[in-house]
């Protein structure tokens, strides 16, 4: 029965767009306040370097658990929009914990755990610290750290403009799917055949709004590339001036250093314990 | 003036495109992300499967920018802006995508003929697909120390992710992909191009069909995506050497807290000063 119940709840309710809309904004727009935010980029992104890359390759366990203990504060310290801490949680445990299952189905024991523990403890370790840069940062400050590192233009262009565009395009969607709605007549769904062509109707609706979309917005972007033309963008994004000018904004404070700093303590201090045990 | 040119775009247009893809894709992957799956079963139902937007772009416009934008736009909508970036594995991501889409986008000389608009979507998800799924075995592999020696292990991953890429292939592969750029592509074909202000593509337009060159680079860019994940195998002797650092000495590692207690202090010092100075 719990299947069927499963079956009934449908795409378009769970996708409550509103819903998600207002995550996901939250989380790209309303944490510009937080200790990790006011960080320069350049810096937190050598910090992502070490957290996002070392873990993978030590299986020293205090180690492990020093470093996840770490990126797990300065998450709490972003203040991550719930939803994607719910998503993470789900991510790590879906993976390994789904591995586990299966490898006890193939007759492994209990010595499964341990290494599958290790790789846990990795896995989110380095999502955290990817959690912890790319939500708390906002994407404009982010994309000038990329540029200064000399990431190619398209990349830190497309993540400021992401940033601009996605309400509008979110919003557009939802009109387009709520449109298609009005206008359509939807299959009765009191049975289970009926509600198993309920959701094929749902699914079809949603690839049938692609086609308005992708219209819509392909008129979109050519005005915004014609936009771009008309400021000079392709020649302003190879020149060296304009990139300075477009990046004399960032500064290193005393605060990211102190920052690096505790960190850097922090994983002395675990190495230390680590040699002790 | 010839009348067969060839469909090729100005740098601008490929821009347009650029953004066009990126946008669509990158949207479309934020929603996959956020959609929670379910299953019944074993089969996993999700709404996983958006590369029918890329690929009824690649086959309609430049596939290079389009294959390119898909790869961006996933990478920023759906990884950067909701923080779930996962370093390396991108990397992997982003170049079969990139592949997979282009590839499509080329085999397709006539998007009015749906047969080979077909053959190239399945085409496009196959090998996307596929290399995902090499990748993804052997980062569990490299990962996990002394892979073999875990009871259960080797096949658990291999029946997980072959049966993933089953699943993916035969379920979302033909009704999220195959179906809907069936669909999509004979019906903008005519009307989204006028709109970027080209010329739709057809057999005498199209660019040349795949040669030995366009072959040899994904094949490089696959071997770079599998070298990406086996920057872990270099990671093994890393492992090694760190063990034998840690076993000769914890002196040393007194000597890097303390050297962290003081790069602390100094830096306290610093902002107490700049304070001063301030006030």
């Amino acid at each position: 029965m719990r299947m069927l119940d499963k079956l009934s709840e449908n795409i378009l309710d769970k996708l409550s767009i509103d819903f998600l809309r207002n995550q996901v904004l939250k989380n790209a727009y309303g944490n510009d306040d937080t200790v990790i935010a006011a960080l320069d980029a350049r810096m937190l992104l050598v910090w992502y370097l070490f957290f996002g890359l070392v873990p993978w390759f030590v299986n020293d366990i205090p180690f492990l658990i020093g470093c996840f203990l770490l990126v797990a504060v300065t998450t709490m310290l972003a203040r991550v929009a719930g939803l994607v801490l719910f998503l993470f949680g789900v991510g790590v445990f879906a993976q390994t914990g789904y591995l586990l299952l299966v490898t006890l189905l193939f007759g492994g024991d209990a010595s499964a755990i341990a290494p599958l523990l290790v790789l846990t403890l990795k896995v989110a370790t380095v999502s955290l610290a990817s959690i912890t840069i790319f939500s708390g940062l906002d994407p404009d400050k982010l994309a000038n750290g990329l540029m200064w590192y000399g990431c190619p233009e398209r990349l830190s262009f497309s993540i400021s403009y992401a940033y601009r565009m996605l309400p509008m395009l979110m919003e557009e969607f939802q009109n387009v799917l709520l449109s298609y709605r009005l206008r359509g007549n939807a299959p009765a769904h009191d049975t289970l055949s009926g509600k198993i062509r309920y959701l094929i109707y749902q699914v079809k609706v949603i690839m049938h709004a692609f086609y308005p979309l992708m219209l819509n917005t392909a008129k979109r972007s050519r005005t915004t590339v014609e936009v771009l033309e008309i400021k000079g963008y392709r020649y302003a994004a190879v020149n060296q001036e304009v990139k300075k000018m477009k990046l004399a904004s960032m500064k290193v404070t005393n605060n990211d250093l102190l920052f690096l700093s505790v960190s850097f303590l922090w994983v002395a201090v675990t190495v230390l314990i680590s040699t002790l045990i | 003036m010839t009348t067969t040119q060839k469909q090729s775009a100005t740098q601008s247009q490929k821009l347009m495109v650029f953004v066009l893809t990126m946008a669509l894709y990158g949207l479309a992957t934020l929603f996959t992300e956020l959609i929670p799956s379910f299953q019944v079963g074993i089969v996993e139902f999700s709404v996983e499967y958006f590369l029918f937007i890329p690929l009824t772009l690649a086959m309609l416009f430049d596939p290079m920018s389009a294959a390119l934008g898909a790869a961006t736009g996933e990478l920023v909508f759906s990884e950067i802006m909701l923080g779930q970036f996962g370093g390396l594995g991108e990397l992997e991501k982003f170049i079969t995508v990139t592949i997979g889409v282009y590839i499509a986008g080329r085999l397709v000389r006539d998007p009015r003929n749906r047969k080979m608009v077909g053959i190239a979507a399945y085409a496009g998800v196959l090998i996307q697909q596929g290399l995902g799924t090499i990748v993804d075995i052997l980062k569990v592999q490299l990962a996990v120390e002394d892979f073999e020696a875990v009871a259960g292990l080797p096949e658990s991953v291999f029946a997980t992710e072959g049966f993933a890429f089953l699943n993916d292939v035969l379920f979302s592969g033909i009704l999220f992909c195959l179906l809907p750029t069936l669909y999509l592509v004979p019906k903008l074909h005519g009307k989204i191009e006028p709109l970027l202000g080209m010329q739709p593509r057809t057999a005498e337009t199209c660019l040349d069909p795949i040669g030995a060159k366009a072959i040899l680079g994904c094949a490089v860019a696959a071997v770079a995506a599998i070298a990406a994940e086996l920057l872990a195998t270099s990671g093994l002797s890393l492992i090694d050497w760190e063990a034998d650092w840690a076993e000769s000495g914890t002196a040393i590692a007194v000597g890097i807290v303390v050297a962290a207690v003081i790069a602390v202090a100094a830096v306290l010092a610093m902002r107490a000063l700049t304070r001063k100075s301030a006030a």
